[in-house]
């Protein structure tokens, strides 16, 4: 999943470093006792502000900021923000500024380079102003000292921070709003997003520093089948849609996975479509039997009265289908009689190394345990199993 | 803009993955080439694999570095399979680039391969004129020409099935691996052909673009339509439709964009390839494919309306005619000696008779050694010589004294022998393998043997081949100078032999005896013979070190000597040998 959001404790501490500001904040996890984590703030003395870094956007907007905390209100503040569902909460001292004195800073990577975007009017309400937006390629050509005087940063730190985004593998940055006090700089809100496959080469940060998109906490099994991803040369993705789905997918390749959630879309059962999820890159039998697991446990779990489990992708090109069906009828074997008394349909699509024996086991496990839809080769249209498989939904 | 017809098909593999390489050369014996499309692997641990060609088993030579392959071989070679680590993808490229002047394709297979890595790639391979699929990519398939990758599938029925080995008029272009794989199925199972089939990866920033595979399929002369499957996120369907409207790209286009059902998720959410996200607008599905379809594409919204509108295009699906591979079986045993042809003994590829009637005794056993049948009667003479110089150095040496026990004890020939043989090591006969090592190694590194010497420092000085317990320099060992005399003046100019005698003038101006000896001599004129009258290269003189050759001429001729005292002791018939009190100092 290459580009991940960094803490905004993290990203900071990185930026200060690199510019040479002195940085001042704790990170907070509202799952843990507080008195412990909240001794240093209290020590340096208020006031504070107290916000969720869980790579929320829009945190103002949200009501996940709280403004001008004394140090004896810390705790409080943190616990208004967790019980809103998040964990992650960044403490920093407040500081005390004019509105119109916030400014935007933002740098960005493609194919063309990377590029520097920059407004005189930064703060929340950033993205009402975008014709105050200036963007500027950074290459041989830029001319630094416009830059400079245009964003009140000095020509070596611009240059540093281009630097620490190609050194530390930065795929986005933002800085906003930024103060200029007198000739130096303070940051208030930085957020990073981080290419991950970069992690390797990188000192500055790990794969702890990431922040999840959503905010929202995951369910046991997505956080096992994230464990088990990162654990292996494989790839296994698991998202939880609607926890009382009617329709389970267990999918493999990144493309046909989301052709089939497209369908299920497209037919107008999204409502009903309870996770998107893939493997891929030939995983072994006992990952996809621990994946498996997983996605039955949800499925169990659900409360809808019809339940249909779709298994199937494309043609995969070394993806070994015996094999990792072999992990998924093992772990249907465990549920069997579950998922029989819940009257679930199976319904299999699927092609690639070792077809014909996978699609026969399955085919025969299926039957075995009379949860049998259908069991297809690619000589039928993925999208047409798909179809079969929903038409079991219907009154 | 490459001409995917005329593409070259000498292809190296970074990394092994035998899977896909299996399938390459299936593929490659399927559209009938005469010789195997994969010539080399770039590996660490072994020397070679094996693979299938059609029914048979054929070998691939492996090599621990890219710069091991020789230049012949490098200059030839025209695609590259990448199947290494992501973090190795970017060193790895730029290692091929400059040293495979001549490639034209390549697939990085990796995921995770870091973005900055990939847009370094991208200029790289710009700049040479390399067509890159991936990374995250299964491959690229030009039916009738290559399969580069895993594209297609990796077993010989799934080649069958996908009906690739004939090309067709329809390209397929996919940023998903197994989507490209279910795309040429739709297509030939549609009754109609593929031209070419390319999997750009999943990536943010594949190396080549969609946009760029639209023109690759424009410019091809075979391609009559396009078929392309891309996702949510990144802008690419923006500038293919840039290419329509421009008339850059002429050829009718069918598509399918997946990514609809993100529009479920209140956060944009991540899919299964890198780029799948959509974090604004324009990088939805809907908005990509309203753009397409007001170029003038055939966007289809239910993926398998894009079986249905092939089919009115092409018809039945006629099974292609290929070069058909059978059952097979991986033998157990690689051997370039000997084996039976239909019941009959063959040595080095010909028939044991005529081997043994036009050799003499050193030369077959040389040939054997070697592995191939030598004609140089100066290499054969020497290693007659040799041989019989080895047989027998008296019972007072340790081999010969071991078997001379056993035989005492008893015990049968093969036990008395083995007891000596098994006494050959660094202190007694293993030496002419070591001092072949140490003068190939210096000779070909051009040292200075002042170097050299002191480069044994380590070693506690003592240099193999060099010094002996009686001759020394103002009084030589009478068999060096035989051997020197019969047997320089080679080609090669004595390289091994004059290094030899540097060194020699090195530690006697130190020591009288440190002299070059007789295992040292015939260390070095071995070496020379071999580069002199069969042209071994260095790699493959350091592969004879390596897998002690020179110990085996040793070993073979002092079997010999020792099999003669296993005799002797027998005819003398003394009984059991044993030390007397004053043969051992007891310290209690």
């Amino acid at each position: 999943m290459p580009r991940q959001k960094l803490s905004e404790f993290r990203a900071k501490t990185i930026l200060s470093e690199a510019l040479e500001l002195p940085y001042t904040g704790w990170p907070v996890n509202a799952d843990e006792p507080l008195d412990g984590q909240l001794t240093q703030p209290a020590q340096a003395g208020g006031p504070f502000v107290v916000k969720v870094d869980e790579g929320v956007k829009g945190r103002f907007k949200k009501g996940l900021v709280a403004l001008d905390v004394e140090a004896s209100k810390l705790a409080e503040a943190v616990k208004e923000i967790s019980s809103k569902g998040y964990h992650g909460v960044i403490v920093e001292p407040m500081v005390r500024h004019e509105q119109q004195a916030e400014r935007y800073l933002s740098m960005m990577i493609d194919r063309s380079g990377l590029a520097l975007q920059y407004s005189a009017s930064g703060g929340v309400d950033i993205e009402a102003n975008p014709d105050s937006i200036k963007r500027v390629k950074l290459d041989d050509e830029t001319d630094w000292q416009q830059l400079a005087s245009d964003t009140g940063i000095s020509e070596p730190k611009l240059k540093k921070l281009a630097e620490v985004f190609k050194s530390d593998y930065f795929a986005f940055l933002e800085i906003n709003p930024y103060l200029l006090e007198g000739s130096d700089l303070r940051l208030l809100d930085a957020a990073v997003e981080v290419d991950d496959a970069g992690e390797f080469f990188v000192d500055n940060w790990t794969a702890e520093d990431f922040r999840s998109h959503t905010g929202q906490g995951l369910t046991e099994e997505e956080k096992v089948v994230k464990e088990l991803d990162a654990n292996s040369p494989a790839s296994l993705k698991l998202s939880v849609l609607e926890p009382n789905g009617s329709i389970f997918l267990l999918l493999s390749g990144g493309g046909a996975s989301v052709v089939v959630a497209d369908e299920v879309y497209n037919q107008g059962f999204g409502k009903q479509l309870a996770n998107y999820g893939e493997y891929s890159g030939n995983p072994n039998a006992e990952e996809t039997y621990m994946y498996t697991k997983q996605l039955l446990q949800l499925l169990l779990r659900s409360s809808a009265k019809q339940k249909v489990l779709f298994i199937g992708g494309a043609v995969a090109n070394f993806t070994d289908v015996g094999k990792t069906f072999a992990g998924v009828i093992k772990a249907i074997d465990e549920v069997a009689d579950q998922l029989k008394s819940q009257n679930v349909k199976v319904f299999v699509r699927r092609g690639g190394p070792n077809q014909e024996a996978g699609l026969a086991k399955m085919e025969a496990a299926l039957a075995k345990y009379g949860l049998l839809g259908s069991v297809h080769s690619p000589d039928t249209p993925l999208t047409d199993v798909v179809t079969e498989a929903l038409r079991e939904l219907k009154p | 803009m490459k001409d995917l017809r005329t593409l070259g098909t000498k292809i190296i593999s970074l990394g092994s993955h035998p899977g896909i390489i299996q399938s390459m050369l299936d593929y490659s014996y399927c559209i009938g080439d005469e010789s195997p499309q994969v010539v080399a692997i770039i590996s660490s641990g072994r020397k070679q694999e094996r693979y299938f060609w059609g029914n048979k088993e054929v070998i691939v030579p492996v090599y621990s570095s890219l710069q091991d392959v020789s230049e012949e071989t490098r200059s030839a070679i025209s695609g590259l399979l990448d199947v290494r680590s992501a973090r190795r993808v970017l060193s790895g490229m730029k290692e091929a680039l400059e040293l495979l002047p001549g490639l034209e394709a390549v697939n990085i297979f990796a995921e995770q391969v870091p973005e900055e890595h990939s847009l370094e790639v991208e200029k790289l391979a710009k700049q040479h004129g390399v067509l890159v699929a991936g990374p995250a990519s299964v491959g690229l398939l030009v039916p009738g020409v290559l399969k580069l990758g895993a594209i297609g599938g990796t077993r010989y029925p799934q080649l069958v099935a996908a009906n690739i080995f004939k090309p067709g008029d329809t390209a397929v272009v996919s940023t998903s691996g197994g989507m490209v794989n279910e795309l040429i199925h739709t297509v030939t199972s549609a009754g109609l052909g593929v031209s070419f089939a390319i999997a750009l990866g999943g990536d943010r920033f594949p190396v080549t673009t969609p946009a760029e595979a639209f023109l690759l399929a424009e410019a091809d002369s075979g391609t009559k339509q396009i078929v392309y499957f891309g996702e949510l996120g990144g802008n690419d369907e923006y500038v293919i439709a840039e290419l329509l409207k421009n008339g850059k790209v002429t050829k009718p286009v069918l598509a399918y964009v997946a990514g609809t059902v993100a529009e479920l998720f209140a956060e944009p959410p991540q899919f299964g390839h890198a780029k799948a996200m959509a974090s604004s607008n324009d990088e939805t599905a809907k908005a990509k494919k309203e753009a397409l379809r007001a170029a003038g594409v055939e966007v289809v919204d239910v993926f398998g309306d894009l079986s249905n509108e092939l089919s009115k295009r092409g018809g039945e699906k006629k099974p292609q005619e290929h070069n058909e591979i059978g059952v097979r079986h991986k033998s157990l045993i690689v051997s370039r000696l000997s084996g039976d042809v239909n019941g009959d003994v063959q040595l080095l590829g010909r028939d044991l008779l005529s081997v043994v009637n036009e050799n003499s005794l050193a030369g077959l056993q040389l040939s054997l050694l070697l592995g191939l049948e030598v004609k140089s009667d100066k290499l054969i003479k020497f290693t007659d010589y040799i041989l019989r110089l080895l047989a027998d150095h008296g019972p007072y040496v340790s081999g010969a004294l071991n078997t001379v026990v056993a035989a005492r004890a008893g015990k049968d020939l093969a036990s008395s022998l083995t007891a000596g043989l098994l006494t050959i090591g660094p202190r007694f006969g293993g030496a002419v393998n070591a001092a072949a090592g140490a003068w190939l190694n210096g000779a070909s590194n051009d040292a200075k043997p002042k170097d050299f010497v002191a480069s044994f420092k380590d070693n506690g000085g003592i240099i193999p081949g060099i010094g002996h317990r009686k001759y020394r320099i103002d009084s030589p060992d009478p068999r060096v100078k035989a051997l020197t005399e019969q047997f320089s003046g080679n080609s090669n100019g004595d390289k091994y032999l004059n290094f030899a005698k540097g060194v020699e003038l090195v530690t006697t101006s130190k020591k009288a005896n440190l002299i070059l000896n007789v295992d040292g001599t015939i260390a070095a004129i071995m070496l020379d013979l071999l580069e002199s009258e069969l042209g071994s290269t260095k790699e493959q003189l350091q592969e004879l070190v390596d897998i002690e050759f020179f110990n085996a001429l040793f070993i073979l001729s002092r079997s010999t000597g020792l099999t003669a005292h296993y005799l002797d002791q027998r005819r003398h018939d003394e009984g059991l040998l044993r030390l007397s009190e004053d043969d051992i100092t007891y310290i209690p």
